[in-house]
């Protein structure tokens, strides 16, 4: 009897395991088929839980990408590229001041929810940014590309010491199509900044219905408005269907009317998968279709199970950045110097670095105009680090600094910063310097340690927001910031002139020249630059990627 | 009873009260917070000033401390600095793919854990007892994360019979009620998302049960043995008790008692294995959400994580304290 019953277990499990294979079988059918499937499901692996469908609210790159899936923006880029070209604007000209710049958009243009795109549209946008409470709405965190753009809001909040009179003056619908931006003062922001998804075009009528501004709960505890959790409305190439929070996966549908064209995919699903190796499992075993940023110590791994990898141009740097007044050695030129010449950085990008990666020789990455060919550069030379070192009056071994790297994170710059602390450390070493290796995770403290100034040495690194120089210079050496701790007057009134030049071969002149000077001083010691990719699996193939990370996936195509 | 559970329901309270101020003060006594995580290399000194008076983490930290007990009595965890969602409401969304998942671990670990282990027991020196013994130890010592990747790499990317990411297949689209996925399915009707969150939750099940169940198989194994011996075992043979009834009412009754207290410890060993699990598997649970916490210094979730844990851990031991009452009468009657 107890045989017969094992007997009959066993053959119970028997029949579960072949039906189970036959189910997992019959759901990957389908795959004799030639030709990209029009009806096809693009299932995107996101990196994490996006915050909201509001664009304005959000300052992430997961938010991005998923928002600039549904709301287009008036400016963007050449897709795969870093020029910029007509969105929902199909030119846009600045008066001589460079204060009025007046947009002719595209006509026959309709929101998802019917609400036609207009310069009423384009102004009620315009205007609602400028136009946020004081309060949460104003949070630097909540905000904060608007912040960027026009430094304040119509009503500031009292006591931000970081907000100041804003640079938005007006928007005009002077006809249909017809949208006029009045700017108190020119910047390179206008339109720079505007190819930003922050600055997506979303429907008015949907934003009045789901109270859009609207953030409720306390301020340390805010709640988003119906509109960014359920109501996304923009122009784009697909249409928000579902949020399934318990899931974690943001559904997409077709937009069948879209202005460029219907997409080549039916659906698109984004699904969050917080850890890179379930990423790259989950793409390997065929349960998504795209990844962004592998590891590059993963690249050729994916690339022997024959998935695709897209590699972009970098648009990125690394930098060693030097806190002066931290340490008064470093106040002296010939100390920084010695340090930069210290470095072998070519050995350690080549080293440590995705393929592809390059040492930079200036604050930002050559793919941008204003990056200068002849720019002092320090050369990899331990004599003569020496040598300065001894003309500052430094024994060997007399110089000490406090050298600080971050544990537990990976950047796209940065793919392992305790190897590249460790083979800089021997570098400094060999020249003479003593280091005191101190390591922090990420968050807390690393970042808000270094950014306060409490590091002599330290790494960090910066991924384009805009394809500007300003966008690199000018976040470090506009003016006085602890992280750098020095004051250099020229630098940060060159870096206000330029960001202010109407013209735009003057301003790269201008910038070509601050690249120069800013390396003369020597304010950090630029690092690298490097490509990061996308994986694709084997059978997608359409989707241009973007040095700016904002791909869009409607040209997906996908063989069956 | 009804004391005995209001007693311990009562216990509870200054547990948790001591919980939260420990966790309070370690939790602020750290360096840099979420106005760092925020923005990341956006942040400037002003911008953090900002944020941190905006989260009130200037404040004097017994105002701090009052605030969030006071949040906390009206059930308000805070919300998330990551996704921007209240924390209770994250909590109930993914605490049911956490149930359903170390529900599929515990009966797995416990459907054939104990049998096995009994069989063991009971041929012991077979083939049947060595293998259980030597697959147990490989089990209590296989980490659970490797557990998973092999599981992943064999029957999702060789043999590609299970899902490996995830709560259900993408774009599903079924209807959630309670988000117990498979219970939905069920009572929706919808019989394809039951069977398909049901497929979704073996794999990671398997790899959070491997370490309970090694316990278990082992425990029940020692304890069967030693019962087996006792005088008591013997006295009902002799009486001409049937096996069914001597092994039922006297050799399993009396072993499972010290498992059954294990079960109740292991529970803290089955939530922290599915912190590892979800996070391997993509699972959208408490597990993959708090790995996220950790990685961006979200403290309102931390917080509550922290809290919930032990909420839940108290509340299991109590069931455990009260299943060991029906089991051994003797517990009841002192």
């Amino acid at each position: 009897m107890r045989v017969n019953r094992f007997k009959a277990a066993l053959a119970l499990a028997a029949a579960s395991a072949l039906l189970l294979s036959a189910c997992a079988e019959s759901d990957r059918g389908g795959d004799d088929d030639a030709g990209a499937n029009p009806d096809a499901t693009f299932i995107f692996g996101a990196e994490g839980e996006h915050t909201a469908m509001d664009p304005m609210y959000t300052s992430d790159s997961i938010s991005s990408r998923l928002n600039g899936q549904m709301i287009e923006t008036l400016v963007t880029y050449t897709p795969g590229t870093v020029d910029i070209e007509g969105g929902l604007a199909e030119s846009w000209e600045p008066d001589e001041s460079g204060t009025v710049w007046t947009f002719q958009l595209r006509g026959g243009v309709t929101f998802h929810d019917g609400t036609p795109f207009n310069a009423e549209a384009v102004c009620f946008n315009f205007d609602r940014w400028h136009n946020q409470p004081p309060g949460i709405n104003q949070s630097p965190d909540m905000s904060y590309y608007w912040q960027q753009f026009s430094g304040g809001f119509a009503e500031n909040e009292e006591g931000r010491d970081d907000l100041g009179e804003p640079n938005y003056v007006s928007c005009e619908a002077t006809d249909e199509l017809t949208a006029v931006i009045t700017l108190r003062n020119p910047t390179s922001k206008m339109v720079g900044l505007l190819v930003r998804q922050q600055f997506g075009m979303q429907s008015p009528t949907a934003l009045e219905q789901y109270n859009a501004d609207e953030i409720g709960g306390t301020p340390a505890a805010p709640e988003f408005s119906e509109y960014a959790t359920a109501h996304p409305t923009g122009t784009g190439p697909f249409m928000f269907e579902s949020w399934d929070q318990a899931a974690g996966e943001v559904v997409m549908v077709r937009n069948e009317d879209y202005w460029g064209g219907p997409a080549t995919i039916s659906r698109l699903i984004f699904r969050a998968i917080p850890d890179e190796n379930a990423r790259r499992q989950a793409l390997l075993s065929g349960e998504i279709h795209a990844y962004d940023q592998p590891a590059p110590p993963d690249w050729a791994t994916l690339e022997a199970e024959g998935m695709r990898l897209e590699v972009r141009d970098a648009l990125n740097l690394l930098y060693i950045a030097f806190t002066q007044d931290h340490n008064v050695a470093l106040e002296d030129i010939r100390v920084r110097q010695a340090i930069a010449h210290a470095l072998d950085r070519q050995a350690m990008v080549d080293a440590v670095m995705a393929e592809g990666a390059e040492v930079a020789t200036q604050f930002m990455p050559p793919i941008l105009p204003g990056w200068n060919s002849a720019v002092p550069t320090y050369e990899y030379d331990p004599e003569r680090a020496a040598t300065l070192l001894a003309e500052a009056g430094y024994e060997p071994g007399e110089l000490e600094v406090d050298f600080w790297y971050p544990t537990d994170v990976t950047r796209p710059y940065m793919p392992d910063p305790q190897s590249i602390f460790e083979l800089f450390q021997a570098n400094l070493e060999d020249a003479g310097i003593t280091v005191n290796a101190i390591s922090e995770p990420w968050t807390p403290p690393y970042l808000s340690n270094v950014q306060n100034g409490e590091a002599d040495l330290h790494f960090l690194g910066w991924t384009a927001d805009y394809a500007h120089a300003n966008n690199f210079l000018a976040t470090w050496f506009l003016r006085p910031l602890p992280q750098w701790g020095f004051d250099n007057q020229s630098i940060f009134d060159g870096l206000a002139e330029a960001d202010a030049e109407p013209d735009e071969a003057a301003q790269t002149a201008m910038y070509e020249q601050l690249n120069a000077e800013i390396m003369e001083y020597l304010p950090g010691v630029p690092i690298s630059h490097t490509p990061v990719a996308m994986a694709f699996a084997p059978n997608v193939s359409g989707v241009p990627v973007s040095p700016l990370l904002d791909e869009v996936f409607n040209t997906a195509q996908i063989d069956e | 009873m009804a004391r005995f559970i209001v007693r311990r329901l009562l216990q509870l309270i200054p547990t948790l009260a001591a919980l939260s101020v420990l966790l309070f003060i370690w939790l602020r006594a750290l360096p840099g917070g979420p106005e760092a995580a925020l923005l990341g290399e956006r942040a400037t000194p002003e911008t953090q000033a900002a944020i941190r008076e905006r989260l009130g983490l200037d404040e004097p930290i017994l105002g701090q401390y009052a605030a969030y007990v006071r949040q906390l009595l009206q059930l308000d965890f805070g919300t998330s600095t990551q996704t921007r969602q209240p924390v209770l409401e994250e909590f109930l969304n993914r605490f049911p793919g956490t149930i359903e998942l170390t529900a599929t671990a515990m009966v797995i670990a416990v459907g054939v854990g104990i049998p096995l282990g009994y069989f063991a027991a009971r041929r012991r020196g077979s083939l049947l007892d060595n293998l259980t013994v030597g697959g147990s130890m490989v089990g209590i010592c296989t980490p659970i994360f490797f557990l998973a990747f092999v599981l992943k790499w064999i029957f999702g990317e060789n043999l590609g019979w299970l899902p490996t990411i995830g709560r259900q297949s993408p774009g599903a689209g079924a209807t959630h009620i309670t988000n117990l996925f498979v219970l939905d399915g069920i009572i929706t009707r919808e019989w394809d998302a039951a069977w398909d969150a049901f497929l979704h939750l073996l794999l990671p099940g398997i790899a959070v049960a491997s370490i309970p169940f090694a316990i278990i198989v082992r425990m029940t194994r020692a304890s069967v043995l030693e019962v087996l011996g006792e005088d008591y075992v013997r006295t009902a043979e002799s009486k001409g008790l049937t096996h069914r009834v001597v092994r039922g009412r006297h050799v399993l009754r009396n072993a499972l008692l010290p498992v059954v207290t294990a079960i109740g410890v292991l529970t803290g060993a089955l939530l922290s294995g599915a912190v590892l699990t979800e996070t391997v598997f993509a699972f959208n649970g408490i597990g993959l959400f708090v790995y996220e916490a950790i990685r961006n210094a979200d403290y309102p979730v931390l917080m509550g994580f922290i809290m919930f844990i032990a909420f839940t851990f108290v509340m299991v031991n109590l069931l455990v304290d009260i299943s060991y009452s029906i089991i051994d009468p003797r517990v009841r009657v002192n």
